[in-house]
């Protein structure tokens, strides 16, 4: 099957800045694509590039199989949801809705009564008569979604649509947006810069740093297989923890120095002496006794949520560690930490790319 | 008696005072003229009765009078085609150069301020330069015109009664463009770029956006320009004491160049105040639709 969105080759310059370099992206028919990385890294740009907004300067971009390259945004039949949402402040929601519609020349009894339909799943079906300044964030917002979704286009590309709500709200339009999206049986395209949206929403989701995608899958590859030490500390929150490290002469551990030099044991193959980064997740350490356990660390500062533990330690670099409920640790305290060798992930000092 | 100093000093008593100030200003230099031009025109005013305020009364004799002056349509004529040229012109090329400066080519913000040199000139001055460029033996129009076969023989621009009226046209619709163009680009610096995208891939081409997206979000700039324009419009003098003098045979008369005529020139105040206060009532319509479109403005 040809996938609903490729780029191949993709590169885009704005005079000598290259802000996007030989991007190689397929989007498959009905999935839902997160791009993600921090701000600058060219997410935004490619979306952009998607839509038409942007030209790209070489390398070709096909939808539903189709060239697009030189085809104005008009007539690629994408729908955009910005992060400014980009209502028309002088159009009623339901003239909004229909605004791509009416530029196409539907009648207007269908058009109206396209708007009441999508209105209805959507929630607004009291709203059709109101102003977009009459309406609240999370309104707008369902608004500005309507909009996209009453054109059943090739694809629906969201820049960041959450980052205007709250918390709560955000949370609640996580869920909305993804379920929208499957009863639609919709292909989207997500930009976002927080990874958790990305990993919660997404099923492919693509990493991005300075215009290069630095690597790309399912949400739970990329948090249990990052390809380098950059996806390894964007994906996954509290961020893993970074050691330096050298690999120790039997060749199955590795010696880190935090304070004082420790030998931990790791799932592969290390050369004696090689210097790498030694990666483990917050998450997947746990505190034990002082005497025991792989390392010996003495505690900063302890952080409790109720549910979560979070405490950090007073080495340098230090570490983050989250334990599950409470915790009688307290700062001060000198703890062992344990945790399995397979979920220490080695990085090469120098590459920061993967080892094993 | 300190409680009055210091609400002066610090509290109402100072927000009155700095509005008061302004007020007092306003009512004794403009209220004040215009209710006795008001009161005059119910007079039967003379030279010899010009310095007293109480004068016989005649009712609305004076406005009779002149309605029953043959010039008088004519001349009322003559300010609706001034002031609907005048302000089409100024507003359509003023538009054109809004949008044509909004697509920012190089140099566009410094051209853009170089238009306004025109604005800023006296009024005598722009006649004087239009009365070089008119001149019906060795005018540039009439150069153009001739060397792109337009026309076979000169036109007297100022003193052939078919064209005096468009003399005028033409050099204040020059000189009211520029301020048009500003205001303009100023209404469209407000509209939101990312409006133009959601439209462009909602699929409406670059006319659509201008119509459905651009005029609608122009609307407060417009009426209030067109209200402005109205006003100033009706307040233009010096082009008309320059080039044509209303003349020949009040062709290129309007009424504010009338009124000034009556008054100081052929010394019949009453009916000078008369014309004055036909043109109010057009300037007050005007004001009510400047003050209601800017309260409409739309944003956000």
């Amino acid at each position: 099957m040809t996938p609903q969105i490729e780029f191949s080759g993709v590169n885009k310059y704005y005079g000598a800045y290259h802000a996007l370099k030989n991007v190689e992206l397929s989007i498959k028919k009905g999935s839902f694509t997160a791009l993600v990385g921090p701000s600058g890294c060219g997410k935004s740009t490619l979306l952009r590039s998607l839509a038409g907004l942007e030209s790209i300067s070489s390398g070709t971009l096909k939808i539903a199989g189709d060239v697009m390259n030189k085809v104005p945004p008009r007539k690629r039949d994408v729908a955009m949801v910005f992060q400014s949402y980009a209502l028309y402040p002088h159009m009623t929601v339901e003239q909004n809705l229909t605004y791509s519609l009416r530029i196409r020349g539907t009648p207007k009894a269908e058009a109206k009564k396209a708007a009441e339909e999508v209105a209805a799943t959507t929630g607004l079906s009291h709203l059709l008569g109101r102003y977009p300044r009459e309406l609240s964030g999370g309104q707008r917002q369902r608004v500005a979604m309507s909009r996209a979704i009453i054109r059943h286009p090739k694809a629906f590309l969201f820049d960041e649509p959450l980052s205007n709500l709250d918390a709560a709200l955000r949370v609640h339009m996580r869920k909305e947006i993804r379920a929208l999206h499957d009863r639609l049986g919709a292909t989207s395209v997500y930009v976002t810069h927080d990874q958790i949206e990305a990993m919660t929403m997404a099923d492919h989701v693509v990493v991005m740093r300075a215009g290069v995608i630095e690597q790309q899958g399912k949400p739970l590859d990329l948090y249990d297989r990052p390809v380098n030490k950059f996806v390894a500390g964007f994906i996954g929150s509290p961020a893993m923890n970074f050691l330096p490290a050298i690999g120790s002469d039997d060749g199955r551990s590795l010696v880190v120095d935090v304070g004082a030099p420790q030998s931990i044991p790791i799932s592969i193959n290390v050369e004696p002496g090689r210097k790498v980064i030694a990666g483990i997740r917050p998450e997947h350490i746990s505190v034990v006794a002082a005497d025991s356990g792989l390392m010996r660390v003495p505690v900063a500062v302890v952080e409790s949520t109720g549910s979560m533990s979070y405490i950090t330690t007073a080495t340098k670099p230090e570490l983050a560690i989250v334990e599950t409920g409470r915790t009688d640790v307290s700062g001060g305290d000198l703890i062992g930490l344990s945790f399995a060798p397979q979920s220490v992930h080695v990085f090469d000092a120098e590459t920061e790319e993967r080892i094993g | 008696m300190k409680r009055i100093l210091s609400s002066i000093t610090d509290g109402r008593g100072f927000d009155i005072a700095l509005v008061a100030l302004p007020l007092a200003f306003l009512l004794l230099l403009s209220g004040l003229p215009l209710l006795y031009n008001v009161l005059m025109s119910f007079q039967e005013v003379d030279m010899f009765s010009l310095g007293t305020l109480w004068r016989p009364f005649v009712g609305f004799e004076n406005y009779r009078e002149l309605f029953e002056q043959p010039e008088t349509l004519p001349i009322l004529g003559n300010t609706a085609i001034f002031v609907t040229a005048s302000i089409a012109g100024q507003f359509l090329i003023g538009f054109g150069l809004a949008l044509f400066f909004w697509t920012n080519f190089p140099g566009a913000s410094w051209l853009r301020g170089l238009f306004l040199v025109s604005w800023v000139m006296p009024g005598l001055v722009v006649g004087a330069i239009w009365n070089w460029i008119l001149s019906g033996d060795f005018g540039v129009l009439n150069f153009l015109l001739r060397e792109s076969g337009l026309i076979s023989g000169n036109i007297f621009w100022r003193s052939d009664p078919n064209y005096s009226l468009w003399a005028v046209v033409m050099a204040n619709v020059w000189l009211g463009t520029s301020f048009n163009m500003i205001l303009l680009s100023v209404g469209l610096s407000a509209i939101p770029g990312d409006l133009y995208e959601a439209a462009e891939l909602d699929g409406a081409n670059a006319w659509q956006r201008f119509w459905t997206i651009t005029l609608p979000m122009m609307r407060s700039s417009i009426g209030a320009l067109i209200a402005l324009g109205l006003i100033f419009t009706l307040q233009q003098f010096d082009l008309f004491a320059a080039i044509t003098s209303g003349g020949p045979n009040n062709s290129s008369n309007v009424t504010q160049y009338w009124a000034w005529d009556m008054s100081f020139r052929q010394y019949d105040f009453a009916k000078g105040a008369t014309i004055s206060v036909i043109m109010i009532v057009f300037v007050m319509l005007a004001s009510i639709v400047y003050v209601r479109s800017t309260r409409h403005e739309v944003r956000g």
